[in-house]
């Protein structure tokens, strides 16, 4: 196991094939995106998977994958053909960005992926929702929502890092649509999701894309990912 | 350096009083590398050094003149880019402590060739003739000893090296192309020796007296004027202005003929190189260019419709470079590699995966349009040293030349430059004629050909990606976009320096490219 052997493969290098989505959920839902899965990006989330790394680390390595997972988000946006003329005095027959977007997180972990959101996208305009467990029972309720007047209209990047039982960002769609945001202009952006709660998401709003980064093993008896992060939210404000 | 300060070869005398420094301040300084107007190319279109620097040696009695005379020869020289004037003093051994105290009581014999280290002279003086870098030990002369530190050297046309033992080593003579001996009468050189340790370094004449009788005197007799049989040229150590003509004029002669331009080749490379097929051919097939062209998404063509457009504004030109060039880095990261490593999740369960398995990473930007990208390259490399190359064309030839090179450490030292993966960053592959220099520079230092990851917007594959393929197969070009064609234009020159005339150049422009990426970014 320990010999340093460094197989001669062709970059990219691929992810341990044990690790790989596919591995932990076969087929995935129509509906779900994930990052092509290579070693650098596998070293990537090794780094914050790692209970040692410092808060710095965690931070720096989590929003290159945050960047990563929005520019492939961007990518399920419209384009319309646009021709411009370039400072040598040709014409280039490209593309203009169609639509308008917000960002809209899920308090308070959702937070976390702003500042990269806002590294891709510009000033892009973000709401915000607060779901939490209600005590009584027991399922996810909205304690607070802030989003942009004209939400209706635009096309929605929501945000949360980690998608475990599914449970609040269910909530979190059901909010959006009853504000009018249509469940296909819906693109839900997430670092680590669990087989279980990426089943039930997608069955219950199936064409609303998901971008996530990394399918894990499963949930543990307390609803934790396996293997997971631990808390992202703790882990980027907190600890 | 106390070397530079001490002014002449200074045999086994060490002041510890401060020399005037006005006696240099206009001189050449010696173990610099000393740069009129940058460097043109210094290798052919396959990518290999044309020739190796040209090597000048210069001994003589102490007092003889020999500084001056490897002065003069610089300065008769004149517009020659790059020359270092490397001295013998910098290669005294390490003493011990034995030693150190009796040089400390001016009882050392510094005059004997066993007080200078023979093999790392010729083996620092090797590398930097074969355009390599080097770094040299520096000898404190107020310590009597060598320094911990060492001085980096690279990229000299003309190496002189002068010093009273420079024709003495067997190996040494053999790295030399012009051999210099300058004779001088014992008296004249005794009476310079006095004259300059009494005024500059506070030395009492008898003392003076009689080092020059127990040492100085009989290494001249018995080392040094010996060598004289080995000189090609043997120059008078006063009223050498014919002399030193003679030689710079030799000197010239050689080095015209180890100029190279290509620069036209590069930018229409089809009218210079038959295509692997051995036809000509206008189109390089991309197959052939081994380019890792990023995938062409909506969200990439959106990107470059905004960079390419004339009506972008700066602050949109900017953020939409920065944006594009940390998607191209971290494409890039594909050629590190990986190594299998197993850690515990904060939830206690193990997690195999894996991490980068590199050591020393760097970059280095070809400015100005190469620091486009810094900014991306900084987001995804964490704590990353970037280091820089000034690469210009010349005003008059249009040919590249090499203004300016600050270099990472661990492209500096050569046993860390063989572990290095380094990323070059320009903004375009137009004629190639910087990413050629580059690339060049970094391959002298040691860095390994397939551990150099080029990282930029645009390549034009009708220009000198080609050449710069077929010279250099390994390196990873990793770029955004290719456009076609490399198209003739005219650059309206404007008075400044390096070009008092403001006179206007040829340049090819890359279509439909991105305009001037640099002024477009910075300006």
């Amino acid at each position: 196991m320990s010999s340093p052997v460094i197989t001669p493969l062709p970059p990219p290098q691929p992810a341990h094939e044990a690790n790989t989505n596919l591995a932990h959920l076969n087929p995935l839902p129509k509906s779900v995106f994930t990052l092509q899965q290579t070693a650098q990006l596998e070293a990537l989330y090794t780094i914050i998977r790692d209970k040692n790394t410092s808060r710095g680390d965690f931070l720096f390595y989590s929003d290159r994958i945050i960047r990563l997972l929005v520019e492939e988000g961007l990518n399920h946006l419209p384009v319309v053909k646009r021709t411009v003329e370039t400072p040598t005095g040709t014409t280039y027959d490209g593309v203009g960005f169609e639509g308008k977007i917000c960002g809209v997180s899920i308090l308070r972990a959702g937070e976390a992926m702003e500042a990269g959101l806002r590294e891709v996208c510009r000033s892009v305009r973000i709401g915000k929702i607060l779901i939490q467990r209600d005590e009584e029972t027991a399922l996810p309720k909205l304690f607070y929502s802030k989003f942009p007047q004209d939400i209706a209209s635009r096309y929605v990047l929501l945000l949360d890092p980690m998608l475990a039982t599914g449970g609040s960002a269910m909530k979190a769609v059901e909010v959006l649509i009853e504000n009018g945001v249509p469940e296909e202009r819906i693109i839900f952006i997430n670092l680590i999701a669990s087989p279980e709660g990426l089943t039930t998401f997608c069955a219950r709003y199936p064409t609303l894309r998901v971008i996530t980064g990394w399918i894990d093993q499963g949930l543990n008896e307390k609803a934790y990912i396996i293997p997971g992060l631990g808390d992202f939210g703790e882990r980027r404000y907190c600890s | 350096m106390s070397s530079e300060l001490s002014g002449d070869d200074l045999t086994s005398v060490a002041s510890t009083l401060p020399v005037s420094p006005t006696r240099d301040r206009f001189q050449p300084k010696k173990n610099t590398v000393l740069v009129s107007h940058g460097r043109p190319p210094w290798y052919d279109e396959d990518g290999k050094p044309t020739g190796d620097a040209y090597v000048v040696a210069v001994s003589g009695g102490s007092g003889s003149g020999k500084t001056h005379v490897a002065r003069q020869i610089v300065k008769s020289l004149g517009s020659i880019p790059t020359v270092i004037i490397l001295s013998q003093d910098s290669f005294y051994k390490y003493h011990s402590p034995e030693e150190l105290e009796l040089a400390h009581a001016n009882k050392l014999d510094f005059d004997h060739p066993d007080a200078i280290d023979m093999p790392m002279f010729a083996a620092c003086l090797a590398d930097l003739k074969a355009c390599k870098q080097s770094n040299i030990p520096v000898y404190s002369f107020a310590e009597h000893q060598r320094l911990e530190e060492k001085k980096y050297l690279y990229g000299a046309t003309i190496i002189i090296t002068e010093g009273i033992m420079a024709l003495h080593d067997p190996v040494l003579r053999a790295l030399y192309d012009l051999k210099v001996f300058v004779q001088c009468d014992s008296d004249l050189m005794l009476a310079r020796r006095l004259q300059r340790d009494v005024k500059e370094r506070g030395r009492s004449v008898d003392g003076i007296l009689d080092q020059y009788l127990r040492f100085v005197k009989p290494s001249y007799d018995n080392f040094v004027r010996p060598t004289a049989a080995y000189a090609d040229i043997i120059v008078p150590g006063s009223n050498n202005t014919v002399a030193i003509e003679l030689i710079s004029a030799h000197i010239r002669r050689q080095l015209q003929q180890r100029a190279n331009q290509f620069r036209q080749k590069l930018a229409i490379p089809h009218l210079y190189f038959n295509g692997r097929s051995g036809a000509s051919t206008p189109d390089s097939r991309l197959e052939d260019l081994d380019l890792q062209v990023l995938p062409q998404t909506p969200q990439l063509k959106g990107i470059f419709t905004i960079l390419r457009s004339n009506s972008t504004s700066r602050q949109d030109f900017v953020f939409f470079a920065d944006r594009l060039s940390t998607i191209l880095v971290e494409h890039a990261q594909q050629y590190l590699p990986y190594f299998p490593k197993t850690i515990t999740t904060p939830v206690g369960v193990e997690s195999h995966g894996q991490i980068l398995n590199a050591k020393h990473i760097c970059g280095v930007s070809i400015l100005r349009s190469g620091g486009a990208l810094e900014r991306g390259f900084r987001r995804v490399i964490n704590d990353v040293p970037v280091g820089s190359l000034l690469v210009q064309s010349d005003a008059k030839t249009s040919e590249p030349l090499l203004l300016h090179a600050m270099l990472p450490v661990c492209v500096k030292l050569r046993h860390l430059a063989k572990e290095s993966w380094v990323f070059l960053l320009d903004a375009q592959i137009g004629t190639a004629a910087a990413a050629f220099m580059a690339i060049r520079i970094l391959l002298d230092h040691g860095v390994r050909e397939e551990r150099i990851i080029f990282v930029t917007f645009l390549v034009a594959r009708g220009g000198g990606v080609s050449v710069l393929r077929r010279a250099f197969p390994r390196v990873k070009i990793v770029c955004g976009a290719v456009d076609d064609l490399m198209q003739e234009g005219w650059l309206e020159g404007y008075r400044a320096e390096g070009n008092p005339e403001g006179l206007g150049r040829k340049i090819w422009v890359m279509q439909p490219g991105m305009g001037q990426i640099g002024d477009r970014y910075y300006l």
